[in-house]
């Protein structure tokens, strides 16, 4: 188990050590100034000299990944150029909005999926079903940022229920900030619905036809208790593999909703990030994805090793 | 299109009656501005960046001399300033009791050490040469600043009077892109990254009348639609900048609103590439300025707000000439000089256009196509803000491009060669150098007016036209500026009248 355990933390390191090389070349190469899109195009060359040099811009290839790769190492935080401030304090301060957006958004798509894909298999190729799935097709259609536009038509410049945009913040205004991401979490979370039914559907009716569930039904159980007591545990593990995609998609990736709502979150950051040349920023957020991603492949690798110990000896 | 000028004049003439019947101005309220780009930083003295200019200028910070609304040099810090008659001499009388927001006094010393670090070795202040110009501060007395300038400089109070030149405190000075500390009408609580800029009002202001405010936001919202959306849901109070031409059509409308339609000091035009064949041929040049339809570019583009231009200067700058009769739209006659330049059936060219700014791409396809009916094929080609400040910037890899360029008074771009549009005439750097050493404003004017003229001549650019400055904002809210004669969102006058 150690030898597996150590093997694997290897791959790990240089999986990371592979991206941040990648990441930051591919910055490197990128046209454009910073120093030049902070200081405007009727700056002095003088100016621009130094701002480049207080950026550490001046220095090689090699000597600006090391300041970089350095500073993370011995864990101090790059300073933001756009911003003005510590790069860690402003992820943070993004994944207050993206995290609890992303999560809310999936408990949307799993109230409005799992039912409405559980219904559908049960009347299969009956009325409710076709109307499900028709539903599921346009949603699937519908760009969310199209959505998103439509619910703020509706529910803010009309009904005034709620603020077209903008995020409080949880210190000022816990309720306020809670509702503002409602609508963007109910736009993206309506898509997501779509697919997730669908899986729901597809998922049960497999299920349905198995051998055990003709046996409980044979026994006599009601029903439901046959349906949830029994199929749906099963039918949910593909949809539940679907789920943990998109909540990974959902963190990295809500840059046009959080547009659409003007929402200061982690999508919105790379974003404007890369528009600004803020590469400190750019830089932080793509090795923390990447190391996300890794980190929870790496646990997934352990949890099968330690459910199925054929592995270990791989 | 007709419409949309019948209401934009109804509008122009309407505004300003409805102040006129004015109310004295009330005190209170809070304000929420929307405005389109978040600024790098909080610190107009460490880059010229618009975005910084349009939240901090004359709100948080204030300079010796400042631009008011109808584009005149006004006491800022300084009560009021003498020059000496050979020009080289500039006495400010600075205003006395004036604090910075941390409690420091403003006063001559501080004003001197302002100036020099401007001047410094490795500045980060954008233009060091504003302060390079000054040869001996003096400083009398407490409250009396003497400068003597190494050479007349007949931009000298304008260049003072720009977001590089406002006066930072000695002691707070260190964090000011995060935390400015100004001396402004408006003192700054907080900036929420990705959303807003908050100020507040300060009591300590040293005209005890003004703000009329109590609370001001700045909110950062790029995308038009939400714009608009934040606007009719209550969100915000005004769209200061940057107003779609189409969205203020649509806020006109609406009782609730009202929309101001001034022009701004921002002068688009079609960049060329005055060293690449074919663009350094003057005829070529002259040619397509006779195939620009002015007139209809402003229409198409921003549907008739804009002002048309024939040079590279705003109608709301002083000392402005109208150039726009110089080349007349005339295909028939671009032809004739194409023909003579050597290319009498056109040629294909390349136009590269900034991908953020909107206007850059609508102008761009309405001038390949009036372009295209005296034989020059343009090949557009859209490309991202960094890339477009590299390649075409700062490589000068281009052909044509598209551009507002927002500084007032910044004629003087033309008399250095390797600026991007690379244009280098002699002529036009003696004029410019003349223009800077008039001591007399008859003089100021028939030097620039004469700097105009050559650059409108030689038809360096393709001058289309001076970007229209809209806002919708409620319609109680009042005093708002109608034109923006300097790069700024300047709230001190502005007031509620509920």
């Amino acid at each position: 188990m150690l030898r597996y355990l150590a093997k694997k933390l290897i791959t790990l390191v240089l999986l990371l050590f592979l991206v941040s090389i990648t990441v930051f070349s591919v910055l490197f190469v990128l046209p454009g100034d910073p120093a030049q899109i902070i200081l405007g195009i009727n700056a002095t060359p003088e100016s621009l000299a130094s701002l480049r040099a207080d950026l550490g811009l001046d220095k090689s290839f090699l000597g600006q990944y090391g300041d970089w790769i350095g500073k993370l190492l011995v864990g101090q935080s790059h300073q933001s150029i756009h911003y003005k401030m510590p790069v860690f304090e402003l992820v943070l301060s993004r994944l207050a909005v993206t995290g609890p957006l992303a999560l809310l958004a999936m408990l949307f798509a799993v109230a409005i999926s799992i039912p409405l894909g559980i219904y559908a298999a049960r009347h299969q190729n009956q009325r409710g079903d076709v109307t499900v799935m028709a539903f599921t097709q346009l949603g699937l259609a519908t760009p969310e940022f199209w959505l998103g536009i439509l619910l703020i038509l509706l529910f803010s410049v009309q009904l005034n229920w709620f603020a077209a945009g903008g995020f409080p913040g949880w210190g000022t205004d816990p309720w306020g900030s809670f509702k503002a991401l409602l609508l963007p979490a109910f736009a993206l979370g309506v898509i997501r619905a779509s697919i997730l039914t669908r899986l729901t559907r597809s998922s049960m009716l497999e299920v349905l036809r198995e051998d055990y569930v003709r046996t409980a039904r044979a026994k006599g159980l009601r029903e439901s208790t046959v349906v949830y007591g029994h199929a749906l545990r099963n039918a949910l593990i593909p949809v539940l593999t679907i789920m943990g995609l998109q909540l990974g998609q959902l963190l990295a990736g809500a840059i046009i909703i959080e547009n659409v709502y003007f929402l200061p979150g982690l999508g919105r950051l790379v974003f404007t990030s890369i528009g600004m040349r803020d590469l400190p920023v750019v830089r932080d957020i793509v090795l923390l994805m990447a190391t996300a991603v890794v980190s929870v492949n790496f646990i997934v690798d352990l949890a099968y090793a330690y459910v199925d110990p054929r592995i270990k000896l791989k | 299109m007709k419409r949309a000028l019948v209401i934009g004049f109804m509008i122009l003439v309407i505004a300003p009656l409805t102040w006129a019947a004015g109310e004295t101005p009330k005190k209170g309220g809070s304000l929420i501005v929307c405005v389109g780009d978040e600024p790098p930083g909080l610190d107009p003295t460490a880059s010229a960046s618009a975005a910084i200019d349009r939240v901090v200028y004359s709100n948080i910070f204030e300079g010796l001399v400042k631009t008011d609304r109808n584009g005149k040099f006004v006491p800022g810090l300084a009560a009021k300033w003498d020059v000496s008659a050979d020009g080289k001499v500039y006495t400010f009388q600075l205003r006395k009791g004036v604090t910075f927001h941390n409690g420091e006094t403003f006063n001559a010393q501080v004003a001197k050490w302002n100036l020099e670090r401007g001047a410094a070795e490795g500045t980060k202040n954008a233009h060091p040469e504003f302060f390079r110009a000054i040869e001996k501060i003096e400083t009398p007395d407490e409250f009396t600043l003497k400068l003597t300038l190494k050479d007349v400089n007949s931009l000298f109070i304008v260049q003072m009077a720009e977001g590089d030149s406002v006066m930072l405190p000695m002691k707070g000075f260190e964090n000011t892109a995060a935390q400015p500390i100004g001396t402004g009408p408006f003192k700054f609580l907080e900036w929420k990254r990705g959303d807003s800029v908050e100020m507040a009002r300060n009591e300590k202001y040293w005209n005890p009348q003004l703000p009329y405010l109590d609370k001001v936001t700045y909110r950062f919202i790029k995308d038009p639609s939400a714009q608009v959306a934040a606007l009719k849901a209550g969100d915000v109070d005004i769209l200061g900048w940057i107003l779609a031409p189409e969205i203020a059509m649509g806020i006109s409308r609406d009782k609730k609103f009202k929309v101001l339609s001034g022009a701004s000091t921002s002068e688009v035009i079609m960049s060329t590439n005055n060293k690449v064949k074919p663009f350094d041929n003057k005829l070529v040049r002259q040619a397509i300025a006779h195939a620009i339809d002015r007139k209809t570019v402003n229409e198409l583009v921003v549907l008739g707000y804009g002002t048309p231009i024939g040079s590279h200067w705003s109608p709301i700058t002083p000392f402005y000439v109208d150039l726009t009769k110089k080349f007349p739209y005339d295909p028939k006659k671009a032809k004739e000089l194409l023909a003579k330049a050597g290319y009498p059936n056109g040629f294909e060219a390349t136009i590269k256009l900034p991908a953020i700014y909107p206007y850059a791409n609508k102008a761009g396809e309405v001038i390949a196509d009036m372009l295209g009916q005296v034989g020059i094929k343009l090949k557009i080609e859209i490309v991202e803000w960094g890339f477009w400040l590299d390649r075409i910037f700062k490589q000068k890899d281009f052909q044509l491009s598209m551009i507002g360029h927002a500084e007032a008074w910044d004629i003087g771009i033309y008399a250095n060669p390797n600026y991007y549009f690379q244009y280098d005439s002699q002529e036009f750097r003696d004029a410019y150098n003349q223009a800077l050493k008039a001591t007399t404003e008859t003089e100021q004017a028939k030097g620039f007016a004469r700097c105009q003229e050559i650059i409108a001549t030689d038809a360096v650019n393709g001058y289309l036209f001076a970007s229209p400055s809209l806002s919708a904002m409620k319609t109680e809210l009042m005093n708002w500026w109608k034109d923006y004669p300097t790069i700024a969102l300047d709230c001190t006058e502005v007031w509620w009248n509920k």
